[in-house]
C-alpha cells in the first residue's frame, strides 16, 4: 500500500513522457468535437476511459501474477521475483527518462499515433461523452513503455485488485497534465517542463527501488516459514540478501 | 443446391455469396444481399453517407460493447481469483456475498453486448432463413444465446458455473474480425474503382444556345458536342471536331508518349487532354464507352469460376451441413460424459472454429484481386478461367510479323546507282513520298529525316498514287519522277542500271524493295526490313525466366523467317498458314499448356485455338474476342508480367485453400474433443479469415512491371500538364535517336 501514493506521483509526473504519445489524440480529441460542446467534460471522459483499460489491464496482470505464484508456490517465489523485475525494468526507464543513461538506439512504434489517430478517428469526432469514453478504452490499449513497466509491478501486486487498484493509481496520476494539455494546450515553459521530465524520472527510479526492496525482503523468508525452500532457491536468495 | 443457381453477390463487397446448404429451392430476391454480418455492418456504416452522427454510431457500438465486456471479465476474474485462493475464499465471510455481487454484475455488464452485437448477427441469420438458406451464423447464434441462457439460469438459482464472458467475447471477436475481413474484401475491387474513378462525373455539353453547360456524364448522348479543356480527362469515345491536342491515352493503349490528335481522330474515354482545348462529338457515350466496357470485362471475367472454385464451393455447400453434425453430435457426447454445460461450450466451439468463410474466399479473393490489379496494368483476363490456365502454360507461341517485330516496315539501306548522289536521290524520293499515307511512302519520309536531311521535303509536289504500283509526280528541278515497284519502272520504261537491277534479284530471301527513278533512268533502290520490337529480347528473355517454351509461327517464307528467329534465338516455324497454325498448336497442346500470342487480326484462329490466346496491342479494341488475355499496351514485356501475375495468383490460391482445410481439420478436431474454449475458437476463426483476405490482398501490390511500360492508374492530370512541353520533347528526342541507330 505504501507505494499507491508514489505510484500516483509516477504517473503525475510521469504523464511528461505520455504527452508525446497520447498527447495529440487528446487534442484532436477537443479539436475534432463539433463546437459548443463542453471540452473539460469530454477531456475527463477521455482520460477516465483510460484509466478503466489501465485499471482493467492491471486486473488481468493481477491475476496473471497470482496464478503464477499459486501454480508455482513452494519451488519459486514468483511474485517476489516479479517484482524485483518490475522495480529493474521501472528504474532504467527512470534512468533513461533522467538521461543517466542513453537512449535505446532502436525506437520502435514511433510512427503509431498518426495511425492510432486514423483508427480512433470515429470515435474522438463523435458528439456526446460515449465517443469520448471509447475513444479513451482504445487509447489506453497503445503500447507504452512506461505502462507496461507499471503492468509488470500489477503483476507483482499478487492479487486482482492490487492490481487493479496499482494501474488505476498510475492513471488517475496521468489524468491532470492530459486534461490540461488537451483543454488548453500551452501550460509550461520549456524549462519548467524540463525540470518537471527530471523530477518525474527520479519518481520513476524511486517507485521501481521500493519495489526491487520489498521483493528482496519477500524472497528472504521469515524464520517460521511454512513450506520449506528448495535448496536452488535457498541458496540464491542466501546470496541476494547479502 | 444453390451451386447450380445463378451466381449472386455481396452488396457491399461484391464477391460471390458463400455457397450455401439451403432447404427447398425457392429463394426470395429480397433486396441487397451480404455475404456476412461485417459487410453489412461496414456498409450500413458507409452508406450512411457523409453524416457523422449515423455513420459513427454503428462503431460507437462496437465500442461501447468491447467497454462492456471488458466490465465482464474483470467481475469474472474476480470470481476466478475466487478459484485460486479457494481457502482465503471460504475462510472470509464476505467472499460468499462479493461472489453474488460480482456474477450479478456480469449478468447486467453482459446483456447490453448481446443487445449491441448480437443484433447484425441475428439481422443476417434472419435473411439467410428467409433465404431457406441454413449458415453457420446460425449456430452461432443459437450458441450463444445457449450460454447467455444457461448463465442467466445459474445467476437466479445461485449455483452452477456462469459463461457470461464467453458469450461477451465470442460477440466482440467475430465483430471485430468480421469488420476487418469485409474492409479487407472491399479491397478486392479497389484496383477497378481506381479505373472507374478516373471519368469526371460532369463534361460541358454543347446547348441548344451554342453554350458549354455542365451535365452529369450519364446525361450525354451520342452525337452531343462536348468540350474537354487541357489536363482534363475524356468522359466518353468520341471523333475531334475541332481543335488538336497532345492526348495521353496511357489508361487504354499502355503507351507511354503522348499522341498527337487533331480533327477527325478518335479518341477514348480516360485519356488525358495534356495542352489543347478539344470540341468532341460523341460516339459512344457513358456505359458504352471504352472504360466502361473494360470494366465490364472485367466485371465478367469475374463470373467463370475455375477448377478450384468449383472444388471449394461443392466442399462448402457441404461444409456446413456437416459442422452442424458434428457440433451436435460432440456437444451431446460432452454433455453426457461431463455436464450441460460442457456440452454447450463444446458445440458452441466446434461451430465457431469452423470457417467457411475462409473456404469460401480462398479463390475468389485471390484471383478477383488479381484480376482487377491486371486491368489497372493493361491486362485483361477474358476470365478467372483464363488466369488458371496461363498459370499453367508452358509453351509460348509467338506470332512473327506485329507481334515481334513492329509490323511497320523500315527503309533500312539505300542503294543508288554510281555516280548518283545518295542526298539527292533521298530527297526527291522523300518529297515523292510525302504525298501518300502508304506505309512504305511514310517509312520512306522517316528514312530521309533520319539521314539527317535537314531542308525541308518539297511538298508542293503534285503526286499521283497508283494503286498497286506506286507513284508518279513532277517534281521542281528533276520532272517526271517515278517512285514504285519492279513493275512501275518496268511500265513507264525506265531503264535499269546494272547494279541495281541485279541487286534486286539475289538471294530468295529478297527484301522488299522500292525503286526510284527520273529522265528514264532508275536512279536508286530502298530496301525495307521488318524491326524487331526494341523490348523483344527483353520479353522473350523473361519468358525463358518464367522456364517457358518457346516458338515463333509465321507464314513468312522459311529464310526470312529463320533470320529473325536466330536473331532472337528462338525456333521458328515459317510458311505456316492460319489453319497450320492451328494444327501445330494443337500438336504442341499434347505435351503441354500452350499460349498463342499475336495481335488478334490474321491469327484469331490461332489464338482460339490455343489453350490461352493472347492478343498484343488490343487497345481499345476489345471485340477480339477469340483471345483469352487482351494486352491493351503494344507491349510485349505485358505477357510475361501475365504469367508471373498469373502463377502468384495460384500459389496463393493454393496457399488459401491449405490453409482453410487445414485450420477447419485441425480445428473442428480439437473443438469436438471439447479441449478448446470457445473464446479462442472465436478468436482463431477471425484471424482464419483475415489471414485469407490479407493474404489475398497482396497480389493487389504485384509490382509494376518496369518503369513506364505499364500503366499505374494515379491521376497525374496536374503534373502532366505541368511538366508536358519538357517531357513530351525529350521522349521523342530519345526515340528518334533509337530509331537511328537500328536504321543505320
Amino acid at each position: 500500500m505504501i507505494e499507491l501514493p508514489l505510484i500516483f506521483v509516477g504517473g503525475l509526473l510521469g504523464s511528461a513522457h505520455c504527452l508525446g504519445m497520447c498527447g495529440p489524440l487528446a487534442i484532436s480529441l477537443s479539436a475534432g468535437a463539433p463546437a459548443g460542446t463542453n471540452q473539460l467534460r469530454r477531456q475527463i471522459v477521455f482520460s477516465l476511459g483510460r484509466v478503466f483499460t489501465y485499471g482493467f489491464c492491471g486486473a488481468v496482470a493481477g491475476l496473471g501474477g497470482a496464478w503464477l505464484s499459486s501454480e508455482s508456490r513452494g519451488f519459486v517465489l514468483s511474485q517476489a521475483w516479479l517484482a524485483v523485475l518490475a522495480g529493474a525494468v521501472l528504474v532504467l526507464m527512470g534512468l533513461v527518462t533522467a538521461g543517466v543513461l542513453p537512449r535505446p538506439a532502436i525506437r520502435f512504434l514511433s510512427g503509431l499515433p498518426c495511425g492510432a489517430a486514423g483508427w480512433l478517428k470515429t470515435f474522438l469526432a463523435a458528439p456526446g461523452w460515449l465517443g469520448a469514453l471509447v475513444a479513451g478504452v482504445f487509447t489506453g490499449f497503445i503500447p507504452c513503455g512506461l505502462v507496461y513497466a507499471f503492468l509488470l509491478k500489477a503483476g507483482s501486486s499478487g492479487g486482482i485488485w492490487m492490481g487493479w487498484l496499482t494501474m488505476a493509481s498510475f492513471g488517475l496520476g496521468t489524468i491532470p497534465l492530459m486534461v490540461l494539455i488537451g483543454y488548453g494546450g500551452q501550460f509550461l515553459a520549456t524549462a519548467h517542463r524540463a525540470r518537471v521530465f527530471h523530477i518525474a524520472a527520479w519518481c520513476i527510479v524511486l517507485t521501481g527501488a521500493i519495489s526491487i526492496a520489498r521483493g528482496v525482503a519477500q524472497l528472504n523468508p521469515p524464520a517460521d516459514a511454512v513450506t520449506a525452500d528448495c535448496p536452488f532457491c535457498a541458496e540464491r536468495t542466501e546470496r541476494s540478501a547479502q | 443446391m444453390s451451386a447450380s443457381d445463378p451466381p449472386r453477390y455481396c452488396a457491399f463487397c461484391g464477391l460471390p455469396l458463400t455457397a450455401s446448404f439451403s432447404v427447398g429451392g425457392d429463394r426470395l430476391a429480397a433486396g441487397d444481399e451480404y455475404c456476412c454480418s461485417g459487410c453489412r455492418t461496414v456498409a450500413s456504416v458507409e452508406n450512411a453517407g457523409r453524416e457523422q452522427g449515423e455513420s459513427a454510431n454503428s462503431l460507437l457500438r462496437l465500442g461501447i460493447a468491447i467497454f462492456f465486456t471488458m466490465n465482464v471479465m474483470v467481475f469474472t476474474m474476480a470470481l476466478w481469483s475466487g478459484d485460486v485462493y479457494a481457502e482465503e475464499a471460504f475462510a472470509n465471510p464476505l467472499a460468499g456475498a462479493l461472489r453474488g455481487v460480482f456474477r450479478w454484475a456480469s449478468l447486467m455488464f453482459s446483456l447490453p453486448v448481446l443487445l449491441l452485437l448480437g443484433k447484425p448477427i441475428a439481422e443476417g441469420v434472419w435473411e439467410s432463413l428467409r433465404r431457406k438458406a441454413i449458415t453457420t451464423d446460425l449456430l452461432v447464434l443459437l450458441g450463444i444465446a445457449a450460454a447467455y441462457g444457461y448463465s442467466i439460469v445459474s445467476v437466479l438459482r445461485d449455483e452452477g458455473h456462469i459463461y457470461f464472458e464467453v458469450g461477451a467475447m465470442v460477440l466482440v471477436f467475430i465483430s471485430i474480425g468480421r469488420w476487418l475481413e469485409a474492409k479487407g474484401k472491399h479491397q478486392t475491387g479497389e484496383s477497378l474503382d481506381a479505373l472507374a474513378r478516373l471519368l469526371p462525373t460532369t463534361v460541358r455539353r454543347l446547348g441548344a444556345g451554342g453554350a458549354f453547360l455542365e451535365i452529369p456524364r450519364e446525361e450525354v448522348r451520342t452525337g452531343d458536342i462536348v468540350r474537354v479543356l487541357p489536363g482534363e480527362r475524356v468522359a466518353i469515345d468520341g471523333v475531334i471536331s475541332s481543335g488538336s491536342a497532345a492526348v495521353d491515352q496511357q489508361i487504354v493503349t499502355g503507351e507511354s508518349r503522348y499522341v498527337e490528335k487533331k480533327v477527325g481522330d478518335r479518341l477514348f474515354s480516360g485519356s488525358l487532354n495534356v495542352d489543347g482545348d478539344l470540341r468532341i462529338e460523341v460516339t459512344a457515350a457513358d456505359g458504352e464507352e471504352t472504360i466502361s466496357r473494360i470494366l465490364k470485362l472485367v466485371r465478367e471475367a469475374r463470373r467463370a469460376k475455375g477448377r478450384h472454385e468449383r472444388l471449394a464451393d461443392r466442399i462448402a455447400t457441404w461444409f456446413v451441413p456437416t459442422v452442424c453434425v458434428i457440433a451436435i453430435a460432440a456437444g451431446w457426447r460432452q454433455g453426457i460424459s461431463n455436464s450441460f454445460d460442457q456440452g454447450i461450450l463444446t458445440a458452441l466451439a466446434v461451430v465457431l472454429i469452423s470457417c467457411p468463410c475462409a473456404l469460401g474466399l480462398a479463390t475468389p479473393m485471390a484471383v478477383w484481386t488479381a484480376l482487377g490489379r491486371a486491368a489497372n496494368a493493361g491486362v485483361l483476363f477474358r476470365s478467372g478461367m483464363v488466369m488458371e490456365r496461363l498459370a499453367t502454360v508452358r509453351y509460348a507461341c509467338f506470332d512473327k510479323t506485329g507481334t515481334l517485330t513492329t509490323g511497320s516496315p523500315e527503309a533500312g539501306e539505300l542503294l543508288v546507282a554510281t555516280g548518283e548522289d545518295p542526298q539527292r536521290v533521298c530527297r526527291v524520293a522523300a518529297a515523292l513520298a510525302a504525298g501518300s499515307n502508304h506505309a512504305l511512302s511514310q517509312a520512306i519520309v522517316r528514312f530521309s529525316q533520319q539521314r539527317g536531311e535537314t531542308q525541308p521535303v518539297v511538298e508542293d509536289a503534285e503526286v499521283r498514287s497508283i494503286p498497286g504500283r506506286g507513284l508518279v509526280g513532277e517534281i521542281a528541278g528533276v520532272g517526271q519522277a517515278v517512285l514504285g515497284n519492279r513493275r512501275l519502272m518496268e511500265e513507264n520504261r525506265l531503264r535499269w542500271r546494272e547494279e541495281l537491277g541485279s541487286a534486286a534479284i539475289e538471294g530468295d530471301a529478297s527484301p522488299q524493295e522500292v525503286f526510284i527513278g527520273w529522265e528514264n533512268v532508275v536512279r536508286g533502290v530502298f530496301y525495307f526490313a521488318e524491326q524487331l520490337r526494341a523490348e523483344a529480347t527483353t520479353a522473350l528473355e523473361a519468358c525463358r525466366d518464367l522456364g517457358l517454351e518457346l516458338r515463333m509461327l509465321t507464314g513468312d517464307e522459311q529464310q526470312r523467317a529463320e533470320l529473325i528467329g536466330e536473331r532472337i534465338n528462338i525456333p521458328a516455324t515459317s510458311g505456316q498458314l492460319p489453319e497450320d497454325k492451328s494444327t501445330t498448336l494443337e500438336s504442341l497442346a499434347r505435351q503441354g499448356g500452350v499460349a498463342m500470342i499475336g495481335d488478334g487480326l490474321n491469327d484469331a484462329p490461332a489464338l482460339a485455338t490455343a489453350d490461352v490466346g493472347v492478343a498484343l496491342g488490343c487497345g481499345a479494341d476489345l471485340s477480339r474476342d477469340t483471345a483469352g488475355v487482351c494486352l491493351l499496351g503494344d507491349d510485349l514485356r505485358s505477357f510475361p508480367w501475365a504469367v508471373g501475375l498469373a502463377r502468384q495468383t495460384f500459389r496463393i490460391v493454393k496457399q488459401n485453400l491449405f490453409w482453410a482445410f487445414a485450420y477447419n481439420c485441425c480445428g473442428i478436431a480439437l473443438a469436438a474433443s471439447g479441449r478448446l474454449n470457445p473464446i479462442w475458437a472465436a478468436l482463431a476463426m477471425a484471424a482464419s479469415s483475415i489471414m485469407v483476405v490479407t493474404n489475398s490482398l497482396r497480389l493487389g501490390r504485384y509490382p509494376e512491371l518496369l518503369s513506364g511500360a505499364v500503366v499505374s492508374i494515379t491521376d497525374t492530370s496536374q503534373t502532366a500538364v505541368a511538366n508536358v512541353l519538357p517531357t513530351a520533347g525529350g521522349e521523342h528526342e530519345t526515340s528518334e535517336q533509337e530509331l537511328i541507330v537500328t536504321a543505320s
